[in-house]
């Protein structure tokens, strides 16, 4: 009785490596819980106020990584390839702005002993640095992708990869020799001081608000939009991801493939240029290194919210820019150790879910 | 006509955008510091000679040039020349203008441009007055260009080139006559062998300290290249990370050997196989995460973990583990039969330490698991339809190339005595990965020669240290664009490479995929 064929069933195999993932993953859940109950509840170290404080300069940096983050992901949804130096072109833009800040402190208006321009006119000053770090780092980028991309394109993945750490160490360098190995302070704009700002009440605790950080915040938030908005309405946009779906196909349909990648090149080379002239105005300082911490996160962030995706980039930095701003003072860690944080949150994101919150752009081309 | 117009202006602007990026750079005073001591030379007259050769063998390519496969005519590329030189000598003029009347202001030049000191530009400008110098650059590139591609012209014209090319060709034909016939034979191979251990052997003992020690950090280069080389070379894993392994042997051994932070002063024969199997545990359990994934995350995660264990290394808060940024000193050295060890018996064991390096490369390269690296690297899709478990042998390469790196460490810090987080910054990586790359990938012979002319070279050119890395940098994005295989290539990439160069159509792409199942 009953059947002849019984139904063959394929019994699943619990790896090793699915084990050690839900072992490692209780291990987080538990600590972290642990860690965030001792603080909040139990010790109460923090009040709200820096609660507020840590959210804050979280979503000012997060805002900012936005900006690096879609530089990554434009030119990986293209080429399939990171972008190693683009934390070089964020470095350059903001020399660029710092020393158009310096250039025009020193142009006194009616004499020498007249006021500087810079303080006479802040706001054109302003958009002068911007638009010097956008060309600047646009061109960087364009060059970039002339000199050490295109010749490598159809070439096995290592060697554009290769190519691209050389290009990031040769600017880094060169940037060293050319400006020194001090740190510069960009000019303190008396309008737009870094230290003054709107002051909120949090639970009758000031916090203050900066003018540069919500002027970064929201310069970087329409920026975002209008990329957003040029990606998926306008022809170049239309282009960009035709190419990036498949470039064979695309230059049948009459695209310059080279061209849109070229462009896209510029693109994230203006996002990460006024990424720069921002950080510069809102943290102060640079060096030529500056691009090398901000480029792994903004690539971290990348990762985190699906690589090749833009909204995903977006969520994916702002998320990295809360936890590791509120990370170390909820796990009661040393603040030394918040880039530890990110890195750990890239790890376990590639344990648990490797194309990302928002999930991958052009997964089937997966290997 | 057009035509000669933008092409005269695009070269012109490369050369004037070099030659100003050399100034601001520095490079070009360094080279002019380096040759005027060297020849005994005025440094005017050497940045004179420096400008015009740089110059006319731009203005030379000009003649070399090719439209529609014929050459241009002498009248057409001594007027793309003269193009060139104008766009390029204006870029120049106009640059040496602006700075040197700034200088002339009194406006310190170097508080904003590090390298353009006041000796630098009074030697850039030849002496002269603001504008006079400025027409002095731009009328040596307006003549200069033309003058190059009229002198190439002539060179041609005698065929000169052929006879050279033909001397130079006997040359390797001779080397290719004697020296190959020679490792073929067993006689041959046990005499380069003999010779080779000779060398070893006296070197070590005819030679000072100093150059003892110099050697041992390319010996420790040589170790590490090779571990790396069975990461990127043979299994295609770009791990910009590898200092981890490195600060996973020397911090192992520190320690474990040293009276500060935990006394625990063990042997250091003891440790030494400690340090090496940690730093292969350690790669494997780095690896899991990342492994089963695509090669560019790879390299990323790498770098993160590379930043990682130099900022917790770094770290105050584990200051009661590690030293903290203070380092560990009087780290244990090695004591064999009753004898203190010296820089020379040091340079003795590092010696050993490479030649176990690669007798183990040797051995893996030709092994099963060696093969399947290999065919990871080529294509690892195809790899795993091929059997290969490619997740294991992954990790068996990560694993086995972190040991060396181990290796590496604890004979280094163990040489030095003394250890501490700023030993280990990214620029290690990034150096074994350059040792690799230029070497050639996959190549024993091509690791060792790497490691010589990047970390030998360094030392007898003091003065060029600082540029030293921005010429890695430019070194691996041309050695990539030109020569993929590198110096000395491994007999396989070389095939390889050569069946790619074989284009079908003449004016095609410089490097045709090697992978045959990727997608573009």
């Amino acid at each position: 009785m009953g059947d002849a064929i019984a139904p063959v069933r394929i019994r699943k195999r619990i790896t090793t490596y699915q084990i050690s993932q839900i072992v490692i993953g209780i291990a987080f859940i538990a600590y972290v819980t642990w860690r965030l109950y001792t603080i909040i509840v139990i010790r109460h170290t923090y009040g709200p106020d820096t609660w507020v404080k840590f959210a804050i300069s979280g979503l000012i940096i997060g805002s900012v990584y936005a900006l690096i983050t879609i530089g990554y992901t434009l030119v990986y949804a293209i080429l399939r390839m990171i972008n190693f130096a683009h934390s070089e072109v964020f470095m350059v833009g903001s020399f660029a702005g710092f020393f158009v800040f310096e250039g025009l402190k020193n142009v006194h208006l009616g004499g020498a002993e007249g006021i500087p321009f810079i303080d006479a006119f802040p706001i054109p000053s302003i958009i002068l640095a911007f638009a010097a770090g956008i060309a600047v780092s646009m061109l960087t980028g364009i060059t970039l992708e002339r000199i050490a991309y295109r010749p490598l394109r159809g070439a096995p993945r290592l060697v554009p990869l290769i190519s691209a750490v050389g290009a990031s160490i040769f600017l880094q360098n060169a940037a060293q020799l050319m400006f020194g190995p001090q740190r510069r302070t960009f000019y303190n704009l008396p309008a737009l001081d870094r230290n003054l700002g709107w002051t909120i009440t949090v639970a009758s605790k000031p916090v203050l608000i900066t003018y540069t950080g919500v002027f970064t915040f929201i310069l970087a938030i329409i920026l975002l939009v209008s990329l957003y908005l040029l990606v998926q309405k306008t022809r170049l946009g239309r282009a960009m991801r035709a190419v990036s779906e498949n470039k064979q196909t695309a230059a049948l349909m009459g695209i310059d493939v080279d061209a849109i990648i070229s462009r896209t090149f510029a693109i994230s080379g203006v996002l990460a240029g006024s990424a720069g002239v921002m950080w510069g105005l809102h943290y102060g300082q640079i060096h030529s290194y500056v691009g090398f911490i901000p480029g792994i996160k903004a690539f971290t962030a990348a990762v985190l919210g699906g690589i090749g995706n833009i909204p995903g980039a977006m969520l994916g930095s702002m998320l990295l820019g809360l936890i590791e701003s509120l990370g170390p003072g909820g796990l009661g860690i040393d603040f030394q150790l918040k880039d530890v944080i990110a890195f750990s949150i890239l790890v376990l994101v590639l344990i648990f879910r490797p194309s990302g919150i928002l999930g991958e752009v052009g997964s089937q081309e997966k290997l | 006509m057009t035509n000669h117009m933008r092409q005269g202006i695009r070269s012109g602007f490369v050369v004037g955008f070099l030659i100003i990026f050399l100034i601001l750079v520095g490079a070009i005073f360094i080279m002019v510091k380096l040759i005027s001591g060297a020849l005994h030379i005025t440094p005017e007259r050497t940045l004179l000679a420096i400008l015009l050769l740089i110059f006319l063998l731009t203005g030379a390519q000009f003649s070399r040039v090719k439209a529609n496969n014929e050459k241009l005519p002498l009248q057409f590329a001594i007027m793309r020349a003269a193009i060139a030189g104008a766009m390029a000598g204006l870029m120049i003029g106009l640059t040496t203008l602006l700075i040197i009347s700034l200088q002339e202001k009194g406006i310190n030049l170097r508080t904003y441009l590090y390298q353009l000191s006041p000796n630098s530009l009074t030697l850039w400008a030849q002496g002269l007055p603001a504008a006079q110098a400025a027409i002095f650059h731009f009328l040596l590139c307006l003549i200069t260009f033309p003058l190059g591609a009229l002198l190439a012209f002539v060179y041609g014209r005698l065929k000169l080139k052929d006879r050279i090319s033909h001397w130079s060709g006997s040359g390797q034909a001779f080397g290719n006559r004697l020296i190959l016939p020679l490792s073929r034979g067993i006689w041959g191979k046990i005499a380069i062998y003999v010779i080779l251990g000779g060398l070893l052997l006296f070197v070590p003992m005819r030679i000072n300290d100093y150059w003892n020690f110099t050697l041992g950090t390319v010996g420790i280069y040589v170790m590490m290249g090779l571990g790396l080389n069975i990461v990127v070379g043979l299994a295609g894993l770009l791990d910009l990370g590898y200092v981890v392994f490195f600060a996973v042997g020397s911090y192992t051994m520190a320690l474990l050997t040293a009276p500060t932070p935990h006394h625990i002063l063990w042997n250091f024969w003891f440790v030494l196989p400690i340090a090496v199997g940690l730093a292969a545990i350690i790669g494997v359990l780095l690896g899991i995460p990342v492994l089963r994934l695509r090669g560019d995350y790879l390299a990323i995660v790498t770098l993160g973990f590379g930043e990682i264990i130099r900022v917790l290394l770094k770290a105050e808060a584990l200051s009661g583990f590690s030293n903290g940024p203070r380092g560990i000193p009087k780290i244990g050295q090695p004591v064999l039969f009753g004898i203190q060890f010296t820089e020379r018996t040091f340079m003795y064991m590092i010696i050993l330490g490479v030649i176990l390096a690669i007798f183990l490369t040797i051995r893996l390269q030709n092994s099963k698991i060696g093969r399947s690296w290999i065919a990871i690297r080529e294509d690892e899709t195809v790899a795993q339809a091929m059997g290969i478990n490619t997740l294991k042998a992954k990790l068996l390469a990560f694993g086995i190339g972190a040991s060396f790196a181990g290796l590496g460490g604890a004979l280094f810090a163990s040489r030095s005595q003394f250890t501490g987080p700023d030993d280990f910054t990214l620029m290690i990586s990034i150096n074994v990965l350059a040792v690799v790359i230029v070497g050639g990938m996959g190549s024993i012979p091509g690791v060792i020669a790497g490691a010589f002319v990047l970390k030998g070279l360094p030392e007898i050119l003091r003065d060029l240290e600082s540029y030293r890395i921005l010429a890695f940098g430019a070194l691996l994005v041309v050695m990539m664009i030109y020569r993929p295989q590198g110096l000395i290539p491994s007999t396989r990439r070389r095939l390889t490479m050569r069946a790619d160069k074989k284009p079908e159509i003449p004016e095609q792409a410089p490097v045709p995929p090697a992978q045959g199942g990727e997608k573009q």
